[in-house]
């Protein structure tokens, strides 16, 4: 698998940037070969096979999930680990030395495998070049075989898994298959509370990189103390790289003006910086100005070969002597919500649609940042929160709190990643993964380092990651609450969630250490949503009060027919005869799961309204 | 007797109830039934059974992570087994004795009057028990007041819920009030933006399992249009309406297809039996939704209903 690196889209001629059609760029999205396996045992052992006869496999649509398929029950459960009740499990290396767990999920009978086909035929265009497959999401691990040679494996479900497929690769007819596990000890690490899908449920994308590629763009917009003039520094890597080629760097405001062209040789790794920009125009929510960047790339003979727009703003995001949170200098105030991915028919497989609805909804009643609970959204959601000025609480795709929420009570005795150095890596890699796809986003103001998995010394080595490789953000982590020892370790700010305003004013009456925000509160399941102003009064007494995000955007709730009545109707946790469930507590949102706003909005709007300033 | 008929309002003294009718509208007041069995307005009837205090609401998300419901029980008990107490009846002004046999033999079919007060006095279901009276005070025009008193019993749980609940024999094609925008409660209602809206149909708000819904606060007035009734001779007479308006202060509301039981039953909407009727609840005392969170915050104490307070209401019934 290659190494993460940022999310730039990259064209071949300018005309294909406007429809995000890319000639260096095939879909692989549409009806797949599809096996479907009860548990790793019944798995067809050769599918990966370049000749395997595929005549008695079914089809399935990717991106979809393979419950929504029909294949596999749908489960709705919150802090639970989903084989509650059904199997006796703990995460390796934590409850004693010899248990590494070995099998615990590779053999299991409640791990469900989805074998997928795919023969495609490669762009013409694409022969000679180097060509990677991108998954852009795939729940919860995987394996990938091109033409019969096996490419890897991947975890973390919700950032693109790339492989090159290159050294196997025929001119013509290709087989792609891969082996989607429901189950992995990502597991632990992904007890996230929603309806639990498995399968590959984002787009899934060759790409073909010209002799000279950018695989690594990290834009830096720097400005200075006056908050007047600024310089963009961008740091580039390129694999491969031909000789002779060259790389040329624009940068124009949003009216055209060019502020920067410069070329260079191109080179595995290099870097432009450009002169000091006069008169800046600041990115925030009101005027979410942004920059555009181009980056073309020629080769010896001068010919075009690589095209990559960027957009990107200036701001700074600072905590001031008084811990209060300034964005460009003025106070910070989140008026926020959570927001899951959903599609009442699709889950998380959203569309373009749901996304442009969701961004249509905020900014029609006043809501300015969202926090991608509880793991890293569609790539395109985050270019849509730059152009719209919606900050974002950029979380990584860890929750663990069924190894330490038990009943109401705290009880860790088996948490993961805690303080185990088994599982240290694989957080640090859901670390890495979120920041280098995500690290040129003008709206992501905090990164997270996940949600409700406790406190230790692997989240302490997530903070210690994100401080190095980006000193321009805040680093957000609510759990170190449950354990204060780590409180100079982790997190930039006093997260809590569903806090009392009593409980708040104690904090911030008291020399808080940190400015305070709400990452989780109202929660607004049902007919909720009363007592709102009890919160938004904080604002108006302390500066170090930063607001907060609601819980949450939309209901989880899956569309059906109902068979007695044949109308369309939403289902939840248990409807599905999945057992334990956690019922309706997914319907938590200001809409309901087919987007129809519920009535609480509107105070919601009224309240938010009035902050939005 | 006294020459009554200059009066405006004739008056039926019957064995088992008391008739008041005007050029409009007619009333029944039944004994046995505990208040008013029939509203007529131009000939179509605005009551399927009698109206009653209401206690209950069906349990929102909220109520059942904070253990409301189990504090609050009785009330469900008392919403759903009400137990009168007796009436009593004012002829302008003046107290009478209830007009059934033999005493009512001094009256004649020509009987009028410029008022008619019926007040039926309830004890709930509860234990201890405390007094409801709703009082019904027909003027001269025809128009009804009705005024609700609850006597505050501190030995109570306090309250979901104190109101009015009017059952209308058909479902109503909509209704138009004054008042809020939108879903609103006592703790939920900045955002609610003073206009005249009109809602189509009787929506229930689809939360995903079904609870109190619909409550509009803060209102003027409303009216509920129906053009169907129950009565063979005319099925689909066409658009009616009935104004319920405020008397010294504004109301709260709901208008729905259901009860709170029926909705306190159904684990999702479509469960709900086939919508047929209008549940119009007047509401005089609307507990607060809450929401810090839905497994133990309870509503803030300003938006509770504390059950030993008297609680006050009054409100106007009038034809379109």
């Amino acid at each position: 698998m290659l190494p993460a690196h940022s999310d730039h889209r990259f064209y071949q001629h300018y005309h294909e940037i406007a429809g995000e059609h890319s000639s260096l760029a095939q879909s692989l999205n549409g009806t797949w070969r599809f096996h479907f396996a009860p548990n790793p045992q019944a798995r067809l052992q050769d599918f990966w096979q370049a000749d395997y006869d595929l005549s008695g496999f079914d089809t399935i649509t990717v991106p979809e999930h393979v419950e929504i398929a029909g294949y596999d029950k749908l489960h709705y459960i919150n802090t639970m680990y989903p084989w509650e009740g059904h199997h006796f499990r703990r995460p390796a290396h934590t409850v004693g030395q010899d248990t590494s767990g070995t099998g615990m999920f590779s053999t299991a009978p409640d791990n469900p495998v989805g074998q997928y086909a795919l023969d495609f035929t490669l762009a013409p265009a694409f022969a000679g070049k180097t060509v990677t497959v991108q998954f852009a999401g795939v729940e919860e691990a995987m394996y990938v075989w091109l033409n019969g040679h096996f490419l890897g494996y991947a975890e973390d479900s919700f950032t693109p898994s790339e492989f090159d497929l290159t050294p196997y690769l025929h001119a013509g007819a290709n087989r792609l298959a891969v082996e989607v596990f429901k189950r992995s000890t990502a597991a632990y690490l992904e007890d996230q509370d929603m309806f639990r899908f498995f399968g590959i449920f984002r787009d899934v994308t060759l790409l073909a990189k010209p002799a000279t590629h950018i695989e690594d763009l990290h834009i830096q917009p720097t400005l200075a103390d006056d908050l007047q003039s600024g310089v963009v520094k961008l740091d580039l890597t390129c694999s491969p790289v031909a000789a002779g080629s060259t790389v040329r760097a624009i940068i124009r405001d949003d009216e055209g003006e060019t502020l920067m062209d410069t070329t260079q040789p191109a080179a595995a790794a290099q870097s432009f910086t450009s002169d000091t920009l006069v008169h800046v125009h600041l990115w925030d929510h009101h005027h979410p100005y942004l920059y555009q960047l181009y980056l073309e790339v020629h080769d010896a003979a001068g010919q075009l070969v690589e095209l990559v727009p960027y957009q990107f703003g200036f701001r700074t995001i600072t905590i001031d002597a008084q811990k209060v949170i300034r964005l460009n200098g003025e106070r910070l105030i989140i008026n926020g919500v959570n927001r899951h991915e959903w599609d009442d028919e699709r889950g998380r497989a959203v569309t373009a649609a749901d996304m442009d609805e969701d961004i249509r909804i905020m900014k029609t009643h006043h809501i300015n940042a969202v926090r991608t609970c509880h793991y890293p959204d569609h790539i395109s959601w985050y270019d849509r929160c730059d152009v719209n000025g919606i900050y974002m609480m950029a979380e990584t795709n860890l929750e663990s709190h069924g190894t330490w929420q038990k009943m109401g009570a705290i009880e860790p005795s088996y948490n993961v990643p805690g303080s185990v150095a088994e599982w240290r890596a694989a957080v640090l890699d859901r670390a890495q993964n979120n920041y280098e796809t995500f690290k040129n986003h003008t709206a992501i103001l905090f990164w997270s380092l996940g949600n409700e998995s406790f406190a230790g010394d692997n989240i302490a080595a997530m903070n210690a990651y994100f401080k190095k490789v980006d000193p321009t953000r805040l680093v957000h982590y609510e759990g170190v609450v449950n354990d204060r020892e780590y409180e100079d370790r982790i997190s930039d700010v006093e997260s809590r969630m569903y806090a009392h305003p009593e409980d708040i004013v104690k904090y911030l009456g008291n020399h808080p250490k940190k400015p305070f925000l709400l990452c989780e509160y109202m929660h607004d399941m049902g007919n909720s949503l009363g007592g709102m102003k009890a919160y938004t009064d904080l604002i108006d007494r302390f500066p170090q009060y930063a607001g907060g995000f609601i819980w949450d955007f939309i209901d989880q709730a899956i569309a059906v027919t109902d068979p007695v009545t044949g109308q369309k109707v939403h289902r939840y946790g248990g409807d599905f005869d999945d057992r334990p469930a956690d019922y309706e507590f997914s319907g938590d949102g200001l809409l309901f799961a087919d987007r129809t706003p519920k009535p609480a909005l509107q105070e919601v709007s009224y309240y938010y309204g009035r902050y939005d300033k | 007797m006294a020459d009554t008929t200059n009066k405006k309002l004739r008056v039926i003294y019957g064995d088992v109830t008391l008739g008041v009718q005007s050029d409009r509208v007619q009333y029944i007041f039944n004994y046995t039934r505990n208040g008013l069995e029939s509203l007529v307005v131009d000939g179509k009837e605005w009551l399927y059974r009698t109206p009653l205090p209401t206690f209950w609401r069906a349990t929102t998300d909220n109520d059942r992570g904070n253990g409301f419901s189990q504090k609050s029980v009785q009330w469900l008990g008392a919403d759903m087994f009400m137990k009168a107490a007796g009436a009593t009846v004012k002829i302008d002004g003046e107290p009478i004795d209830l007009p059934i046999a033999p005493g009512n033999n001094q009256y004649s079919d020509h009987e009028y009057a410029d008022s008619v007060a019926v007040t039926v006095h309830f004890t709930t279901a509860t234990i201890p028990t405390t007094a409801v009276q709703v009082e019904y005070r027909i003027a001269a025009d025809g128009t009804l007041t009705m005024h609700v008193h609850y006597t505050g019993n501190a030995n109570l749980p306090d309250l979901p819920v104190f109101g009015l609940r009017l059952i209308m024999p058909t479902k109503a094609v909509r209704y138009t009030y004054q008042g809020l925008s939108g879903e609103t409660y006592p703790d939920r209602m900045a955002g609610g933006v003073p206009g005249t809206y009109t809602i189509q149909g009787l929506p229930v708000t689809p939360y995903l399992v079904p609870q109190d819904n619909g409550v509009h606060m803060a209102t003027d007035w409303v009216e509920v249009v129906r053009a169907t009734t129950q009565d063979n001779t005319q099925l689909t007479p066409g658009e009616f309406g009935l104004r319920i308006s405020s008397v010294d202060a504004p109301f709260a509301f709901s208008c729905l297809p259901y009860t709170a039981e029926e909705l306190e039953n159904a684990t999702h909407i479509e469960e709900l039996p086939p919508a047929r009727r209008t549940v119009l609840s007047i509401l005089g005392a609307v507990r607060g939704v809450g929401g810090i969170d839905s497994w133990g915050a309870d509503v803030d104490k300003p938006y509770h209903i504390p059950a030993g307070e008297d609680i006050d209401f009054s409100f106007k019934v009038a034809p379109l």
